[in-house]
């Protein structure tokens, strides 16, 4: 008995899924593309691509700049979304007390038998947009990207599940049955820069901002979308922002998702 | 000596809730769930937890499963505290809360197994012969029903999966939330045959939560009778029984050849049985209503039929009348 089972099971339960909902895998691989389109499509009708790179001050191909931004805010609220809503989940649907049961402490297996899930969803719409990065890149180029966006992504998980966490305990403790993080999710995007640039912000957006993992995870994948090869001090720079960010919010997250854990068992909550 | 696998002593839970005055004003109000509960359950043992809604059964059930943890007292599980321990009883036990929901719709019953085995750390071909097992043991299999979607099941097919969930992890302790609620007889029948098996085959302990009080009957070996959280009773089904009347009636039907009397048969049968005996002539023959001890039921069984077959007597119908536990239930709830 381990955490490799614990992760085997999440990773499991999804290709399950998938086997018997083919209309869930056909959505979530149409889903990214149609988010891009919708960017570009918006987009183009403010200007050419051109226009954009003057508007936007980065010398960087838009398509590839919403390439990154759609993965990165679409696997940043897959993780708070999904951890945090799986308690919701399991609840509708009567399985948590059975999940909670499980021989590990409950913030473990919440958020461990989720890790899997995000990874395969993640990657998975990575692998579909190589071939646009590729065409847009060329060959090295669009490998380094898909290269970069990757570790965005798994890099930008870390602090995020503990984030996601936190959210995940006050549902299982208030007995909540809307997933707060359902209006919460487009707050934290603005804020991380997902849609506007963070230095255009007030004073008090640009400090949450700072304090938002999810900015960090922009700025890393959008280096990817920068004309020319990866600057590799500002990667490693954020990379270190967001490990340190990560042992912050986890271990906060640790904590208080024993309080809660505790809080929910003696409520009657479960 | 008999290894206790489940001890409760003196526990007790309160819930709070809240009733809406108005928009913005709520009143407090605090429910006492469990008032003191202590029990103990040993090895191989079938235990019923029997009483009506709200008694306590449930919360009793979630404190032992490590979902709920108590205000006061202690609770272990093969020595292990539940609330300190939490993981090392969660890895002793299998349980089961309800039977028609708890499962993946749109996983099959094979799936959903595969996938609670995982989350409780099983894995390779263990996990796999496990499952089918499992599956073999509650009839899916049989009924060709282990690798249909969940969703098409019907509610008996939830419970034997629910009830293959619990065992899958090979459990020293079974705790079922009243397992067979709104089955149909077949499929209650069904399941109730397979917790005795389990439990006096393979060794199981089974805690069972009922108010169904045929089951409680002929699946526990030891019943508690809850009341506003607070055990009222706890014996055998017969012990049960004896508090509620000490005294059984036989009840049997004859007829009588005509050279024997009312008379002649009443002062036969009174020199059989220390208590009252009634003789009553009925149209399908005579009535003889005699009040028992209960360890006296056999002998005075067999005298009394000696002494009436040598009277020449023919014996149609012979019935015994003793308090069911029902009625021990009703009086010791107060009727509720």
């Amino acid at each position: 008995m381990g955490l490799w089972t614990l992760l085997k099971s999440g990773l499991v339960l999804d290709i399950y899924f998938f086997k018997n909902n083919r209309a869930q895998l056909v959505s979530m691989f149409a889903w990214p593309y149609i988010l891009l389109a919708l960017m570009l499509g918006m987009g183009f009708l403010f200007g050419s691509a051109e226009t954009f790179k003057s508007n936007v001050g980065v010398e960087a191909d838009p398509v590839v700049f919403f390439i990154a931004s759609t993965l990165v805010a679409m696997a940043s609220m897959s993780v708070m979304w999904e951890v945090g809503g799986t308690v919701l989940y399991h609840r509708w649907i009567g399985t948590l007390p059975y999940v909670l049961i499980a021989p590990y402490r409950t913030s473990i297996t919440l958020v461990m038998s989720y890790v899997p899930r995000y990874l395969l969803w993640s990657f998975m719409q990575l692998a579909e947009f190589i071939p646009v990065l590729v065409w847009r890149e060329g060959l090295v180029g669009g490998l380094t990207d898909t290269l970069v966006m990757g570790l965005a992504i798994v890099v930008g998980m870390l602090p995020l599940l503990g984030f996601a966490a936190i959210f995940s305990a006050l549902l299982l403790t208030i007995k909540e049955e809307t997933n707060i993080l359902g209006w919460l999710n487009p707050i934290i995007l603005i804020l991380s820069g997902a849609f506007y640039p963070a230095y255009l912000f007030p004073a008090w957006a640009r400090l949450l901002s700072m304090l938002l993992p999810t900015t960090y995870t922009f700025e890393l994948a959008r280096l990817s979308s920068l004309l020319g090869a990866p600057k590799l001090a500002e990667m490693t720079f954020l990379i270190a922002v967001l490990f340190g960010m990560s042992f912050l919010y986890n271990a906060l997250s640790f904590t208080l998702m024993g309080k809660a854990e505790s809080r929910a068992l003696r409520s009657g909550a479960v | 000596m008999k290894e206790e696998v489940v001890t409760a002593e003196n526990l007790r839970k309160n819930y709070e809730t809240y009733l809406r005055k108005g928009l913005l004003k709520r009143e407090r109000k605090v429910i006492e769930a469990l008032k003191g509960v202590s029990f103990k359950i040993y090895r191989g043992e079938v235990f019923g937890l029997l009483g009506p809604n709200g008694a306590g059964k449930t919360t009793t059930v979630k404190i032992l499963s490590t979902l709920l943890l108590p205000d006061s007292g202690n609770a272990f599980v093969l020595g292990y505290d539940v609330v300190k321990d939490a993981v090392e009883v969660r890895k002793r036990i299998g349980v089961s809360l309800t039977v028609e929901k708890g499962f993946f719709w749109k996983l099959t019953g094979r799936e959903n197994l595969m996938y609670f085995g995982m989350l409780y750390g099983l894995d390779g071909p263990e996990l796999r012969e496990r499952v089918q097992r499992m599956l073999e043991l509650v009839g899916l299999e049989e009924l060709g029903s282990s690798d249909k979607l969940y969703e098409e099941y019907s509610l008996g097919m939830k419970a034997r999966l629910s009830i293959a969930r619990a065992l899958l992890t090979d459990p020293d302790l079974l705790i079922l939330d009243e397992p067979t609620l709104g089955l149909d007889p077949p499929s209650a029948r069904l399941l109730r045959e397979l917790l005795i098996k389990v439990a006096h085959q393979e060794g199981k302990t089974v805690l069972i939560t009922t108010h169904n009080m045929f089951e409680a009957e002929i699946v526990c070996d030891r019943l508690a009778i809850i009341n506003e959280g607070t055990i009222v009773a706890m014996d055998t089904v017969d012990g049960l029984k004896r508090l509620v009347s000490e005294d059984i009636t036989l009840e049997m039907l004859v007829v009588l050849p005509a050279r024997v009397s009312l008379r002649q048969l009443k002062e036969e049968i009174a020199g059989v049985v220390s208590g009252r005996v009634e003789v009553d002539p009925t149209e399908e023959g005579t009535r003889i209503r005699v009040v028992l001890k209960p360890s006296e039921k056999e002998q005075v069984t067999q005298e009394m039929l000696r002494r009436l077959h040598s009277m020449g007597c023919s014996v149609r119908r012979i019935e015994v009348k003793e308090p069911t536990l029902e009625d021990v239930f009703i009086e010791l709830t107060g009727g509720k």
